[in-house]
C-alpha cells in the first residue's frame, strides 16, 4: 500500500479579536490509498481545520501536506483550485447544495466549474448522464429534476456525496456526514460511504462525532488539544 | 459554465433584484423619451427659425441701407455664384402697427416691418409657406395663399361699405363712379401680410381674428432724413405669416419694399431705392459658415466695416445654444436617476452576497476560481442591466411612437389639455430618436450596472472559503 495522503507538523491558529487561539499544534498522518479514515475528537479538536488543510481549502501556518509524496500545501492558486475540482470531493454536514440547481445540476457542478461553455455543450450528453448515474447509484434515480428544498436531509446527502464523486476524484473528505441525520439515516450514509470507497478504491476521511460510526472505519484517528493522540485499527 | 448556469438561475429566482432593475428601466425609458422629444423640438425649431431666416444674411450697420444692392449682390455672385441659390434684396426697420379693433378704439402694437419682394423673398427660404389666410381647411389648417401683396377688387369690395354696394345690382353708373373713388379711398392700394399671432387671439381652442384680410392697418416707422421723422401710411391686410415661430408671428409685418422704400425717403417708389439686407439662400449642400465668410471678406474690400454678414444659426445662436445647454443639463440630472439605480443595485448586491455566502464558499470547495466568483457577480449585473436598459429601451420607445395617443388620453384623464398646441404651435408632440442617443444611454446603464456590482463581486471573490462554508 501506498501513502496517498499525508500531513507534516501541521500547525494552525485563528485569530479571535486580539488573542490567538491554536487549533493544530502539529499534526501528522498518513492515509493509505483506498484507506477509510475516521477523525474523531471533542468539539474545537481541530478535526474540521484539519480536513480544511488536507483539502486546499485553507493554508497551514506551518507544516506540509502530501499528496502521493508531492507537496500540495504552497502551489499556486490556479494548481489549488484544480485539485480541489478534480482530486478532491467535499461532503459537509449540512449538505450545502445550491438552492437554485436541480439535483443533477448540483452534482454536475465539479464539471460546470471545470468546463467553458464551449466543452459544457459538446460533452453536455456525457457529462448528464455521469451525474444520473451517479444520483442513482446513491439511490436517487427518481429525483433528478428536483430542487434542494424539495429532498429529505438524508436524500440531500446522498445528492452531495454524488457531487463528491462527481468529475472522478480520489480522495473524498467528509465532514460530519451523519452529524445531522438521525441514527438509522446516518448509517444508511455511511454504508453508501463504505460502499463506494470498496467498490471505486476511493480515499476516505470522515470527521465524525458518533463513536459508532467511526467504529465502522478502517482507522480512527483521535485529535485531542490539536495534536493526534490515539491511533486505534478500529476493526481489531 | 457554471457562472453563465447561476447568472440565469439568480435572475429567474431573485425578484428582489429585479426591483433595482426597474430602476434602471425607468431611468433609461425616461432618458430616451426626454431626449426624443428634445431632439424633436430642437429640430423642428431648427427648422422654422431656418424657414423664416435666409440661410445667409447680408445686413448693413446703417438702418438706412444702400443703394447699391444691385452691385453688392453682383460681387457676391462673383466669389461664391456657384454656391448661391438665389438672393433678395430687403429692408427691415422697427414701426408701430395701429389697428381698429371693435369697441376698443385704436390698437398700437410694436412691430418689425420688413419690405420685401414677396416672390424674390419666397426663393430665398421657405416665407411663402407661412402664408394663409383666415379660412381653415378640412385637414384644420388654414389655407394657404401665395406670396403677393395684390389687394383684388373682390378684396376691395367686401371689405369698405362702398365696395359692397357696388356689388349689388344696378347701380348706376354715375354713381358707380363715386362709389369707387370712395372704395378706393377706403381700402388702400398697398397690401401687407401680418404675423399671425399679431392679427389673433387664442381662445377657448380657436383662433379669434383681429385683423381679417381686407382689414386696414396703419404702420408708422422712421423716414431718412437730416433728422428722424415718422412716416405714416395706410395698407390692406391680405393675409398673415403664421410660421410656428411665436417671436416672428407676433411681431412680423411684411409690406411690398418699393413703397417702403419710398416712405421712408429712400427710393423713387419704382426700384430704385436703398436695402439695408441682402437674403442669400445658398445651394444645398453648401457650408455656410466659409460662404459667410467669402462674402464677409468681398464685401469689407468693397466698403471696410459697412457689411455684416451671418448665417442664420449665428442670428439664432443664442436661442440654440439655449436649447443645447438645456438638453445637455437635463440629461446629466436624468443620468443621476440611472445612478441612483446604480446604487440600488449596489446595495440588494450586497445583501445578496451575504445570502449566498455559503454557496461561494462550496463553488470555491469544489474548485471554482476568485475570477469566477467574481464572473458570476459582474455577470450578474450586467445580465440585470441588459434586462433594466433593453425593457426601458423597448418602453421608452413606445412610449415616443405613440406620445401623442398618451397625451390624448391623459389629457381627456385629467380634463385638461397636457400639450396645449397654441403654446408651442405644434398640432402634435413633435419627436426624433436619435440611434446614438439611444446607444449611450443604454451603454451608460449598462456600464452603470456593471459598474455597481464591481464591488459587491469583489468581496464575493474574496471571501474564504472555510469563512464561507462556516457563515451562519
Amino acid at each position: 500500500m501506498s501513502i496517498h495522503l499525508a500531513a507534516e507538523g501541521l500547525f494552525k491558529s485563528y485569530h479571535k479579536g486580539r488573542t490567538e487561539v491554536p487549533v493544530l499544534r502539529g499534526v501528522d498522518l498518513e492515509v493509505e490509498r483506498g484507506e477509510l479514515v475516521a477523525v474523531i475528537g471533542s468539539s474545537g479538536s481541530g478535526k474540521s481545520t484539519l480536513m480544511h488543510l488536507l483539502g486546499l481549502l485553507d493554508g497551514p501556518d506551518a507544516g506540509q501536506v502530501f499528496l502521493d509524496g508531492r507537496r500540495i500545501d504552497n502551489v499556486s492558486e490556479r494548481n489549488r483550485d484544480a485539485l480541489r475540482n478534480q482530486t478532491f470531493g467535499f461532503i459537509f454536514q449540512f449538505y450545502h447544495l445550491m438552492p437554485e440547481l436541480s439535483a443533477l445540476e448540483n452534482v454536475m457542478m465539479p464539471h460546470l466549474i471545470r468546463q467553458s461553455l464551449f466543452g459544457y455543450f459538446k460533452n453536455r450528453t456525457r457529462l448528464r448522464a455521469e451525474a444520473a448515474h451517479l444520483l442513482k447509484r446513491v439511490g436517487l434515480g427518481h429525483r433528478l429534476d428536483h430542487k434542494p428544498n424539495e429532498l429529505s436531509g438524508g436524500e440531500l446527502q446522498r445528492a452531495a456525496i454524488a457531487r463528491a464523486l462527481c468529475g472522478g476524484p480520489d480522495i473524498v473528505l467528509a465532514d460530519e456526514p451523519t452529524g445531522n441525520l438521525d441514527a438509522e439515516t446516518g448509517q444508511s450514509i455511511l454504508e453508501l460511504l463504505r460502499d463506494l470507497n470498496r467498490e471505486r478504491g476511493l480515499t476516505m476521511m470522515m470527521v465524525t462525532h458518533d463513536p459508532l460510526i467511526a467504529a465502522q472505519a478502517d482507522r480512527i484517528v483521535r485529535l485531542v488539544e490539536g495534536r493526534i493522540e490515539e491511533w486505534s485499527p478500529a476493526l481489531a | 459554465m457554471y457562472k453563465y448556469l447561476l447568472c440565469w438561475r439568480y435572475l429567474r429566482t431573485r425578484y428582489i433584484a429585479l426591483a433595482s432593475v426597474v430602476s434602471v428601466m425607468l431611468g433609461v425609458a425616461t432618458l430616451i423619451v426626454v431626449n426624443s422629444v428634445m431632439a424633436g423640438f430642437s429640430e423642428k425649431m431648427r427648422d422654422r427659425l431656418h424657414g423664416v431666416l435666409a440661410d445667409v444674411v447680408v445686413g448693413s450697420w446703417d438702418l438706412n441701407g444702400f443703394y447699391d444692392h444691385e452691385e453688392v449682390m453682383a460681387r457676391i455672385k462673383q466669389v461664391v455664384g456657384d454656391q448661391v441659390e438665389a438672393m433678395a434684396p430687403t429692408m427691415e426697420t422697427v414701426g408701430f402697427m395701429e389697428i381698429k379693433a371693435g369697441g376698443q378704439g385704436t390698437i398700437t402694437r410694436s412691430v418689425q416691418v420688413h419690405g420685401i419682394r414677396p416672390l424674390e423673398r419666397a426663393k430665398t427660404g421657405d416665407f411663402a409657406e407661412f402664408l394663409v389666410n383666415d379660412k381653415l381647411t378640412d385637414k384644420g389648417e388654414y389655407e394657404r395663399i401665395p406670396p403677393s401683396f395684390e389687394v383684388s377688387q373682390e378684396l376691395k369690395k367686401l371689405s369698405s361699405p362702398a365696395g359692397s354696394l357696388l356689388m349689388e345690382e344696378a347701380v348706376d353708373p354715375a354713381m358707380k363712379a363715386i362709389l369707387e373713388e370712395q372704395m378706393n379711398e377706403d381700402v388702400p392700394d398697398f397690401g401687407a401680410i401680418v404675423g399671425f399671432a399679431l392679427s389673433t387671439s387664442h381662445f377657448e381652442g380657436s383662433d379669434h381674428f383681429m385683423i381679417k384680410p381686407g382689414s386696414r392697418i396703419r404702420l408708422t416707422f422712421a423716414a431718412a432724413g437730416s433728422k428722424i421723422t415718422p412716416a405714416y401710411d395706410s395698407y390692406t391686410t391680405v393675409g398673415f405669416f403664421k410660421s410656428g415661430m411665436s417671436e416672428y408671428d407676433s411681431t412680423h409685418v411684411y409690406i411690398p419694399l418699393e413703397r417702403m422704400q419710398y416712405m421712408r425717403n429712400l427710393g423713387d417708389g419704382k426700384g430704385h431705392g436703398a436695402v439695408n439686407q441682402i437674403q442669400i439662400k445658398a445651394k444645398p449642400g453648401a457650408d455656410l459658415d466659409e460662404l459667410a465668410a467669402k462674402v464677409q471678406l468681398t464685401l469689407d474690400r468693397m466698403r471696410p466695416q459697412y457689411f455684416r454678414v451671418q448665417t442664420w444659426e449665428h442670428m439664432q445662436g443664442s436661442l440654440l445654444a439655449a436649447v443645447a445647454v438645456e438638453q445637455s443639463i437635463l440629461n446629466i440630472l436624468l443620468f443621476f436617476i440611472i445612478a441612483v439605480a446604480g446604487f440600488g443595485i449596489l446595495a440588494i448586491f450586497f445583501m445578496i452576497v451575504v445570502e449566498k455566502t455559503r454557496d461561494i464558499g462550496i463553488l470555491k470547495a469544489l474548485g471554482a476560481s476568485t475570477s469566477g466568483v467574481r464572473g458570476i457577480f459582474l455577470g450578474y449585473g450586467l445580465l440585470l442591466g441588459i434586462v433594466g436598459s433593453g425593457v426601458g429601451m423597448i418602453g421608452g420607445l413606445l412610449f415616443v411612437r405613440y406620445i401623442n395617443v398618451i397625451e390624448g388620453g391623459l389629457s381627456k384623464l385629467t380634463g385638461r389639455k397636457v400639450f396645449d398646441d397654441s403654446i408651442y404651435y405644434f398640432s402634435e408632440i413633435p419627436t426624433l430618436v436619435q440611434p446614438w442617443t439611444v446607444v449611450w444611454i443604454v451603454g451608460g446603464a449598462l456600464f452603470i450596472a456593471v459598474t455597481a456590482s464591481v464591488w459587491p463581486a469583489q468581496r464575493a471573490a474574496k471571501l474564504h472559503p472555510v469563512r464561507a462554508l462556516r457563515f451562519e
